[in-house]
């Protein structure tokens, strides 16, 4: 209970809601990151994929090889990676670069397989039969697979989204600002209003998220889609 | 860090007994989160099979937990239990929860309708027929399930290292290495946290091989 | 599907302009070093003129839906030409050559995420042409194969049932108005009773259309009613005869192909033939009341299987008016094999009670 009063009181303290270290600068810089870090990830992975999806091309090393990007635990990126980034620019190289690039690594994964998985898992009638009413390749691709493929791709880069801004916080205990940072600073400065303060952005940022991408989703796929999605 | 070499073999090597001690308590840590994990998820799994109407609402609490960062969960609890061993197990127990839940409704799921009705059909016991049919054919999205959490739990692991000193396992040597800008400590967590993530990972695909001969042929692209 | 008066007026005024003649040259295609291997085709040669209906039949993985992929050249041959007017469709544009060429197959492939409307309009939006008369073709197409455009052009494919989904797909492959047509086993996946409307509806819808139409089936009493010629194939992708459904069920050319058409091929050359084709015998006046009568459409086996049924030697048959006009009798229809006889006497003596409980078995079979 104590807590709960506890996180009411900092979440609506107005000294926090202003200033470089107030919430919504913080909360700027999250969206900042982890938008960021997504779009790089999407634009990476999602054509990629795609291709992939296509031509079944090297496949097996995204089959085999899913899990094992998964194995990559953020924190150990970050850490690893800063020696390397430090090289580049010493400030920027200690809190921004590892955290940025870490996030692109988790959320890369996920787009790529499930756009992969969605287009190879097209009826290959479908494309068989598109092919046979003279379609070119990057029609088929465009105009049959993807939107078929839609609902399974846009999981992929949904929960990427969702993961990114929960890992991002770890950038906090990395020197990266943020929403992490309050949970960084409740936990040493025993204020535990503002650690659960941090926790409760965090998780309303990545909610926020995933309902707008669902409603988003909800408008790109095609209603003759839509039977397929629920089951 | 300039002139340091990227790693100091000579901290290395008169470190192993530390380094020993941070992969057994890494592989402590991980095995009794996957393991606890991996009961309560069978039995929601089970609870959600029977009564299909609480799948949707075990679904949007998983997604919901996920939302909480490890990092965030690892912080606050320190405020709620203080510090012990159950700090960093109950965030990693809840992970691997969400991870496990829809493999295991999936492999069950994944059990065609026909067999099952040729398995009532031959006069199978519903235990029996769980036994003999369901669990073995359920397997392979088990495993998959298996092979996700265990991963993904050994990288959560090193997030635990926010507690202290005595937490982390390998994450320990990410987080000292960092603060004290020594790069060969850093590469050591970070390594071979991703190395025993991988070994874990090869160990289940092996069971499942041992355990679905049948399904063996059919493991890429599948 | 389309008004009868407009299915005979088609009849009526023979082929349209635009369908092709489509020939197979030395056609062989090879997967691996195996001449043997599933769906390979050793040098298919055969003729098929324009606005014909030509059905590949055989047993499966004898390369007859191979032979079709290779007329859009969703496979390429190994060796040989195909031929479509004269030209090589090896020389032309893979594009450009689909989309003069109509494709319907088995699971329809009717895309997911578009209206029924949108998926018959595919092709016409591929090469370009207006929304409108994108979509004044599709209702008119929709309306062709008998489904109401104001009810159906909204639709998505997964409220469409097996029937329904069919019909869309070759209203689809009509789009462009090919003059080929290639059918890959288009009626296969629904039930019997929709397939036989569905097969009946097309060839009424043929006999406007006049397309040259290559047809592939495992069915033989499929590629009987349908074909006009029939090519079957054997494993190894070799063609074991070619001709027209009488041809092929009088005169089998091996062995392979009297087991392929069966035992019961007398019988079913009498599917090809109608009441109105047969020499009537007059009434007699002492026939008596309540024989079974026939209209002139009715086919030769089915009314020698009401006329055993009945155990009657004899029916009436009616004109077009309904009115009485002769007399059919079992020995009429038995001589209506006649002049085929001499080649299988041993065989087409099968005109017995056994034969006619064959016939109900076979039709059982169908289903």
């Amino acid at each position: 209970m104590d807590l709960i009063g506890a996180t009411a009181a900092w979440l609506s303290d107005p000294a926090h809601w202003q200033g470089a270290n107030g919430i919504p600068s913080r909360l700027f810089e999250h969206v900042a990151l982890s938008g960021g870090s997504l779009a790089l990830a999407t634009l990476v992975a999602l054509p990629l994929g795609l291709w992939i999806g296509h031509t079944g091309r090297i496949s097996w090393l995204v089959v085999t090889s899913a899990n094992a990007w998964r194995a990559l635990p953020s924190f150990a990126v970050i850490g690893l990676l800063v020696p390397f980034t430090t090289v580049l620019d010493a400030n920027l190289g200690f809190t921004l670069y590892p955290t940025l690039v870490a996030m692109v690594v988790l959320a890369g994964p996920p787009i790529l397989v499930n756009a992969y998985q969605g287009v190879a898992d097209v009826d290959t009638d479908l494309v068989e039969a598109a092919r046979a009413m003279g379609m070119k390749e990057r029609q088929i691709l465009l105009g049959v697979e993807m939107p078929i493929a839609l609902p399974v791709l846009a999981t992929g880069i949904r929960s990427a989204a969702v993961q990114v801004i929960a890992t991002a916080t770890l950038g906090s205990a990395f020197g990266f600002g943020g929403l992490g940072r309050f949970i960084v600073l409740g936990d040493a400065n025993k204020d535990n209003g503002e650690l659960f303060g941090g926790v409760v952005l965090v998780a309303a940022l990545a909610l926020t998220t995933l309902g707008l991408f669902l409603l988003l989703e909800r408008r790109l796929v095609s209603a003759g889609l839509a039977r397929r999605t629920a089951g | 860090m300039s002139g340091e070499p990227l790693i100091r073999w000579d901290w290395l090597f008169a470190h192993l007994g530390p380094i020993a001690e941070r992969v057994g308590q890494h592989l402590y840590l991980a095995a009794i989160a996957v393991s606890v994990g991996f009961a309560i998820s069978f039995a929601l799994a089970a609870l959600s099979i029977r009564r299909r109407k609480l799948y949707p609402f075990v679904t949007v609490l998983a997604t919901a937990a996920y939302t909480i960062p490890s990092f965030a969960m690892f912080a606050a609890l320190v405020a709620i239990t203080g510090l012990s061993v159950f700090t960093a197990e109950i965030p990693l127990v809840l992970y691997t929860i969400v991870l496990f839940v829809p493999n295991i409704v999936a492999g069950f799921d994944s059990v065609p309708w026909d067999v099952l009705d040729a398995a009532d059909g031959m006069g199978y016991t519903p235990g029996q027929r769980w036994w003999r049919v369901e669990l073995p054919l359920a397997v392979p999205l088990v495993v998959a399930g298996l092979r996700l959490a265990s991963v993904s739990t050994i990288g959560l692991v090193t997030v635990s290292a926010i507690l202290g000193d005595s937490f982390g396992g390998l994450g320990y040597y990410i987080l000292d290495g960092y603060k004290r800008h020594f790069t060969t400590e850093i590469l050591v967590g970070g390594l071979l946290s991703i190395g025993l993530a991988v070994i874990a990972d090869l160990g289940f695909v092996l069971l499942q091989r041992l355990l679905t001969p049948w399904a063996a042929r059919r493991t890429v692209g599948g | 599907m389309m008004a009868d008066e407009a299915g005979r007026a088609g009849h009526g005024s023979g082929s349209r302009t635009g369908a092709v003649s489509l020939e197979f040259r030395g056609v062989t295609k090879r997967y691996g070093h195996s001449a043997q291997a599933r769906g390979a085709v050793n040098d298919l040669s055969l003729e098929v003129p324009a606005g014909a209906i030509c059905v590949l039949v055989g047993p499966s993985g004898c390369g007859k839906t191979t032979s079709l992929k290779m007329v859009n050249r969703l496979i390429e041959p190994t060796a040989g030409q195909i031929l479509l007017d004269g030209v090589n469709v090896l020389t032309e544009d893979v594009t450009e050559l689909r989309r003069r060429i109509g494709y319907v197959i088995q699971h329809v492939g009717l895309f997911p995420h578009l209206t029924v409307g949108r998926n018959v309009a595919v092709v016409p939006a591929l090469v370009g042409w207006s929304k409108e008369r994108q979509l004044a073709r599709a209702d008119e197409l929709l309306s062709l194969v008998g489904l109401d455009p104001a009810g159906y052009r909204s639709r998505y494919p997964f409220q469409l049932s097996g029937g329904e989904r069919q019909r869309v797909g070759v209203a689809r492959a009509l789009a462009a108005d090919p003059p080929l047509m290639l059918m890959d086993e288009p009626f296969a996946a629904v039930d019997p009773i929709v397939r036989e409307r569905l097969q009946d509806e097309f060839l009424r819808l043929q006999r406007d259309l006049a397309k040259t139409i290559l047809f592939v089936t495992h069915d033989i009493d499929e590629a009987i009613k349908m074909g006009d010629l029939i090519a079957v194939m054997e494993e190894g992708g070799r063609l074991a005869q070619f001709g027209p459904p009488d041809e092929i069920l009088a005169h089998p050319a091996s062995d392979f192909v009297a087991r392929f058409v069966g035992a019961d091929r007398g019988l079913k050359r009498l599917s090809l033939v109608t009441i109105a084709d047969l020499e009537l015998a007059p009434i007699a006046a002492s026939a008596p009341p309540g024989l079974p009568t026939f209209s002139p459409s009715t086919k030769l086996r089915d009314a020698l299987s009401v006329l055993l049924a009945a155990d009657s030697r004899g029916g009436v048959a009616l004109d077009e008016e309904g009115q009485p006009c002769g007399f059919v009798t079992v020995d009429a229809i038995a001589s209506a094999l006649a002049e085929d006889r001499q080649p299988a006497a041993t065989r087409s003596g099968g005109v017995t009670r056994q034969g006619a409980t064959g016939v109900g078995a076979a039709a059982g079979d169908d289903s």
